[in-house]
């Protein structure tokens, strides 16, 4: 399988700022590449690289084995971008910014038409009217709607309420079904986990880690809180994976990681009242990677960093869940 | 690509071009209608001159009289209203579809499709090209028309000439701005410093037109080449203003179009 973007110690400084450094890409056709890190991580740079918007300092960029500076043109052709808070017009409806986007696209007129009926976006107002959401939404369809190889898009979701968030991820499942391939910048963990086959992290310029999405979350402890109808016999979660940080007659707090299942079966097999699940959140992973005063440990399993310790130094290692993992921001589900 | 650019751009000016081609209208319109009284009143505007200093009258480029007809529609609509309706069109033109539509996030967008910087851009310039056009001929048409609705049927030939070296005065300003605005990729600062240096200009050439001795700063001043009194007296063509501004124009288009095919997408 070929690659449709390679980058080869890619580097763009900004004098003084930082830019990225040395970053080492490789999206194979037909994969959903998700690409995380805070803001001022170089997300953005990278983008910007990769769509020749902005010319490398040293190294290179390929897109579809084309040069993304030189060969900015040509490589637009296979490629949709959704860059970070694209502007568009005020002045046009929502429908006449799209039918121009088409037209510079190549793209037959009223391509844009039945993703703005799935994603129930009205094309007849004007973009300076519509919400933060609505404009959004232009962006998710405006990048969707073409037949291009490649969709680039940096942090497509951002302001999407959760039923359009859940249908952008069927949109990106339809784009792989297609064979197109997505590098997919976001903060939006669950977004990444659901969509992404790998994930690229990125710290203060520089790719920390490429991960299948699985093994990065798999080595991520997950938060548990269980209440139940009677007390639960001694042993009941004694599992490898499982941590009880605290026992109460009726209520308890497990943490878990990796392969949740056996796990799974203990619970069912009481009488539970309430669960609540924590997922580990974009800040938990970041955790593992961004805690510069722990020794670096060995990166994550499955993690291509391993492989290449030169360019992509290893995470640091996750320490056993405690008292402070409770305040853990995430996702709950009930 | 380079015509559904070029569409939008259209659409996109023919507010600002609407409105200020109704105030060339109505502007030479009026001074037009307002002609023959100044002949009328002649021997009293003489009287009237000669109440101001010689310099004053010189800096304003009375000497020849109101009622000249070259002089009176320089002074009021050639070298008074024209250079504000082409910095006010040609500033906000030259500097929407590069400095501003990269700071709202659009630039980027267009860019990242099938059209090239450089089509990009020629879009825009096409899009000045045909403001300054329909601006000027509409003003000057307008002086025609109601020519001979007062008894004075102008030569249009020599009011062609006329707005041969509006459009091109025109063209001088948008062409510098652009230039600036893809430089600097700030609309604040490309339109800054070409309505600053117009200011600076029509100063220097006052000061040159006051004192001969610095007479020579006046060829430093897009006035001096804004005079289509000859042209409209005697028929000579502006030779040295067309020259001047379609060289100037031309150069900072191109070198627009080499720098914006170079330079990074990054204020």
């Amino acid at each position: 399988m070929s690659n449709v973007i390679e980058t080869h110690a890619l580097t763009r400084s900004y004098g003084s700022r930082r830019g990225v450094m040395d970053v080492e890409l490789a999206v194979a056709e037909g994969e959903v590449f998700g690409f995380l890190g805070p803001n001022g991580a170089g997300k953005t740079t990278t983008i910007r690289l990769l769509a020749g918007s902005i010319r490398p300092t040293s190294g290179w960029a390929r897109v579809l084995g084309l040069d993304t500076w030189s060969q900015a043109t040509i490589v637009h052709r296979e490629m949709a971008l959704l860059p970070s808070d694209p502007g568009y017009l005020p002045e046009l409806t929502a429908g006449e910014q799209l039918e121009y986007l088409c037209a510079l696209r190549g793209l037959p007129r009223g391509a844009w038409r039945r993703l703005c009926e799935r994603l129930e976006l009205d094309p007849t107002v004007r973009i300076g009217k519509l919400s933060r959401g609505n404009r959004q939404k232009v962006a998710v369809v405006q990048v969707f709607m073409g037949r291009e190889r490649l969709l680039v898009m940096d942090e497509p979701t951002t302001g999407l309420d959760p039923l359009m968030q859940r249908e952008f991820l069927s949109l990106l499942a339809e784009a792989r079904a297609d064979g197109r391939s997505v590098f997919l910048s976001s903060h939006n963990l669950p977004e990444v986990e659901r969509g992404c086959d790998r994930v690229a992290i990125i710290r203060e310029g520089r790719i920390i880690d490429v991960s299948p999405v699985q093994a990065l979350l798999g080595e991520h402890w997950r938060s548990i809180n269980l209440v139940v109808d009677a007390p639960v016999p001694p042993g009941t979660f004694d599992l490898p994976n499982v941590r009880v940080l605290a026992a109460g007659a009726r209520d308890l707090h497990l943490m878990a990681r990796g392969d949740v299942n056996p796990l799974i079966r203990r619970i069912a097999a009481l009488e539970v009242r309430d669960i609540a699940i924590t997922t580990p959140d974009i800040e938990d992973v970041f955790m593992r990677f961004y805690d510069r005063s722990e020794p670096e440990a060995e990166p994550a399993a499955g993690s291509e960093a391993a492989a290449e310790p030169a360019t992509a130094p290893g995470p640091v290692a996750e320490p056993e869940p405690g008292p402070e993992h409770l305040a853990a921001a995430g996702e709950v589900t009930r | 690509m380079i015509a559904t650019v070029f569409r939008l751009e259209l659409r996109r000016s023919r507010s600002l071009v609407g409105w200020m081609a109704l105030l060339g209208v109505a502007y030479a319109g009026t001074m037009s209608l307002f002609y023959p009284r100044m002949v009328e009143s002649n021997q009293a505007l003489q009287e009237w001159l000669k109440v101001f200093p010689k310099e004053l009258v010189a800096a304003f480029g009375m000497e020849a009289g109101l009622t000249d007809p070259g002089t009176f529609f320089n002074v009021y609509i050639f070298s008074m209203l024209w250079p504000i309706m082409a910095a006010i069109v040609g500033i906000l033109l030259a500097t929407r579809p590069v400095a501003a539509d990269f700071d709202r996030g659009f630039l980027e967008l267009s860019l990242s499709t099938r059209v090239s910087r450089v089509r990009y851009l020629l879009a825009s310039v096409a899009m000045q090209v045909v403001a300054m056009v329909v601006l000027a001929v509409l003003t000057v048409a307008t002086i025609l028309v109601v020519g001979p609705l007062i008894g004075y049927p102008w030569d249009a030939a020599r009011f062609s000439m006329a707005a041969l070296l509006l459009v091109t005065s025109g063209c001088a300003i948008a062409a510098v701005t652009l230039l600036l605005a893809v430089v600097t990729l700030s609309r604040a600062t490309a339109g800054g410093i070409v309505a600053g240096a117009l200011v600076i200009m029509y100063l220097l050439h006052a000061v040159a037109a006051i004192e001969p001795s610095l007479g020579d700063l006046s060829y430093l001043s897009v006035f001096h080449y804004l005079d289509p009194v000859a042209a409209i007296d005697t028929g000579a063509v502006p030779v040295q203003g067309l020259a001047v501004f379609a060289v100037v124009a031309v150069t900072c288009w191109l070198a627009s179009l080499w720098a914006f095919s170079r330079r990074d997408l990054l204020a």
